[in-house]
């Protein structure tokens, strides 16, 4: 037998793999018996210049393959295929239909020349499968079972044991150890679809279940279920706005010197940005010590006729005085006017001596600066 | 007339002279048959005949393992085969004088 050309094989194994269809009512061990050889035959007569009609197709030197499988079958002394009970049969036994599909699958991408070492690296993978085979068994007895949560890998001593069997179980059949006869081959086989099928639901299952079941640990720590109390809330960027003591603050009191209060003033950072406590342009509510209803702020604005949030203190007025404008912007009625809230307190300590540098020049500083 | 007919009736004799001649796979059967002037048969019937005379007991098959092409399912004869060829070979050469004998009277007459 020569070096056949590709198309070649390709149409010798997709014409043998629809004799064998043709015969499958016969069950599949005699049609393996009847064409064991069947490929290399056709190739071998396809290549010989004696045959009859050489050179042409397939189907021209041999007919259409339900004739030759019927020529086979006749030679070989068994019945003719009764359609209808094919039919039935093809039905009835799915597996072997499908088995025998991926039969043909197999012998066609065999016969391309990329397939080989794809092959061999999948067959190097099946311990892989045989291992994640026990893992989606395990899963899914768990999950049926409804004994734990699913997780990757289990928690308790029990877990891993009936884990370590399932794993156990797959790999000895995967080595062919066990469940190789007849009689239980077909549960392996089950075994092996329902693995398959499973694979997906019960990895999408468990990541999700994990999940949770990571939130609700996060949220444990954090001092939910009246854990430690404190919550702690960490944020990649830091919170806009002013912070004290890790606390947002939404309006700032300004005092001087003498720690008189001061109201209008405008503050900004050293890069010339607007010094803003709240972002929400009015719309919030906040709460003050010893508030009894909360406030809404309003902006001050400028000569230009832009609002200003960088004022301080922030005026406003008890939330329930605003009223909604046409543009569903809460607004202050007309009449009502903005008042700043309750200041925390009248006065506050005066400085030890006025920041003015030409008092200290007259000499009055020296005096005023208590000497250690 | 159609020889087809004809040699549906003796091909288990053609393929069982052919294998006692010398071991053969499925399609060197079918060459060997087509080179002894058999050339309308079909192989699908040769490859069938082969399986039926086996599995009656007329033949023995063993694999042959090769290095280049696929492994070959070789057939041979045996006993049984030996005493199966023997009778149908007497009955045909009775059967083929006799109708040698039918037929020159008809082209005589």
């Amino acid at each position: 037998m020569s070096v056949l050309d590709t198309t070649d094989v390709l149409d010798v194994a997709g014409y043998a793999a629809a004799v064998r269809r043709s015969l499958v009512d016969l069950g599949p061990e005699l049609v393996d018996d009847l064409t064991d050889d069947l490929e290399a035959d056709l190739a071998e007569a396809l290549d010989d210049e004696r045959h009859v009609a050489h050179g042409r197709g397939l189907l021209d030197q041999f007919g259409p393959p339900e004739a030759y499988a019927a020529e086979l079958r006749a030679a070989a002394g068994l019945a003719p295929a009764s359609t209808g009970a094919r039919r039935v049969r093809v039905l009835s036994d799915p597996v072997e239909d499908t088995r025998r599909l991926g039969r043909w699958a197999l012998r066609r991408l065999r016969a391309l020349t990329w397939w080989a070492p794809v092959e061999a690296f999948l067959v190097a993978l099946r311990p892989v499968w045989w291992i994640a085979r026990g893992w989606v068994a395990y899963s899914a007895l768990v999950y049926v079972l409804g004994g734990a949560r699913l997780r990757f890998l289990p928690t308790e001593l029990a877990l891993w044991l009936i884990l370590a069997l399932c794993v156990l179980l797959s790999v000895q059949w995967g080595r062919g150890a066990w469940f190789q006869s007849r009689s239980v081959s077909w549960v392996a086989v089950l075994g092996n679809a329902a693995a398959v099928v499973l694979l997906l639901p019960v990895l999408v299952t468990v990541q999700d279940q994990s999940h949770q079941r990571e939130e609700v640990y996060d949220s444990y720590l954090a001092g939910a279920f009246g854990g430690d109390g404190t919550r702690t809330i960490l944020q990649e960027k830091a919170i806009d706005g002013v912070v004290v003591d890790g606390m947002q603050v939404s309006n700032l009191f300004i005092y001087d010197a003498e720690g008189n209060p001061l109201t209008d003033v405008q503050v900004y950072d050293d890069r010339g940005r607007p010094v803003r406590t709240t972002y929400d342009n009015g719309y919030e509510q906040y709460w003050f010590p010893e508030g009894t209803e909360p406030w809404s702020f309003v902006s001050r604005t400028d000569a230009d006729g832009r609002a200003r949030w960088n004022v301080y203190p922030l005026r406003g007025a008890p939330t329930s005085q605003f009223t909604y404008g046409d543009d569903g912007v809460q607004v202050l009625p007309i009449g009502t006017d903005a008042s700043t809230p309750p200041w925390p307190f009248a006065k506050a300590p005066a400085l030890d001596a006025p920041a003015d540098a030409s008092i200290g020049a007259e000499g009055v500083t020296p005096s005023a600066t208590p000497t250690p | 007339m159609d020889t087809t007919q004809l040699l549906k009736g003796v091909l288990d004799l053609a393929v069982l002279a052919v294998v006692a001649d010398e071991d053969g796979y499925g399609y060197d059967v079918v060459r060997r048959l087509r080179a002894a002037g058999i050339e309308e048969v079909g192989d699908a019937s040769v490859y069938g005949t082969l399986r039926r005379l086996y599995s009656s007991g007329a033949l023995t098959s063993y694999v042959v393992p090769s290095d280049e092409g696929p492994h070959r399912k070789y057939y041979g004869i045996n006993a049984q085969g030996r005493a199966m060829l023997e009778a149908q070979r007497k009955d045909w050469q009775e059967f083929a004088g006799t109708m040698g004998r039918l037929l020159k009277t008809e082209v005589v007459r």
